[in-house]
């Protein structure tokens, strides 16, 4: 078993059809007896360039965990579904369990969309935030930044 | 000394930060002037080429 983080660019002029495509998706996935561990909706983002002619995407990032011989399955069938105009599968030694800083920024921007300054000072916040729950994640072997610094003084 | 903020969990997520280490036209800023220690540049490096691949950050500022 292995821990992967799976991120779908869905075609957004099929964002009303998230639902059933989640349903088909979570069922293909169960089919190879993969675990989903968390599923985050960000909705539709601005591409920063153009992929297939399409300027918006929706995204869905999964959090799932099963045997890398079936996610090779799961790739080929993904592969020729034109819905989906990008993915990514990402082996994680650990899931961090929380809220993505994507979905974290599309929350707040659908929040307050036109304040300005108040989104400034919300996006500031966000970054504090990110900075304490750092210990538990143990993605990579925690390096010491410090060092670098010291020698540079 | 170190001009940014580096968290000890880089991430392909957190563009924000991502965006810190790119050029106005996209180019990764090398190591010599971000100063930061060479395996955190490393992964800046990894983890702007994945938001990248995913559209998050743009390659280049000549995209039409």
């Amino acid at each position: 078993m292995k821990k992967y983080e799976a991120v779908i660019i869905l075609n957004p002029n099929l964002s009303s059809k998230v639902d059933t495509f989640l349903k088909d998706f979570e069922k293909l996935l169960g089919e190879s007896s993969f675990n989903i561990i968390k599923v985050e909706d960000i909705g539709r983002r601005q591409l920063s360039y153009s992929i297939n002619n399409h300027n918006k995407g929706h995204y869905l990032i999964f959090n799932i965990e099963g045997d890398s011989i079936k996610l090779i399955d799961i790739e080929n069938k993904i592969k020729y579904n034109e819905s989906i105009i990008r993915h990514l599968f990402i082996a994680v030694k650990e899931h961090s369990g929380e809220d993505s800083q994507l979905l974290i920024d599309s929350k707040n921007k659908s929040s307050e969309s036109d304040d300005d300054k108040g989104k400034f000072a919300k996006e500031k916040v966000n970054t504090e935030k990110i900075k304490e729950p750092v210990k538990e994640e143990i993605e990579e072997k925690s390096v010491q930044a410090d060092e670098g610094d010291k020698k540079d003084e | 000394m170190s001009k940014y903020d580096v968290p000890k969990k880089f991430d392909y997520k957190n563009i924000n930060l991502l965006k810190q280490f790119i050029t106005e036209t996209g180019k990764i800023i090398p190591a010599r002037v971000t100063g930061i220690s060479a395996s955190n540049q490393r992964k800046v490096t990894r983890y702007i080429k994945i938001a990248r691949f995913l559209a998050l950050i743009p390659y280049t500022d000549m995209h039409k």
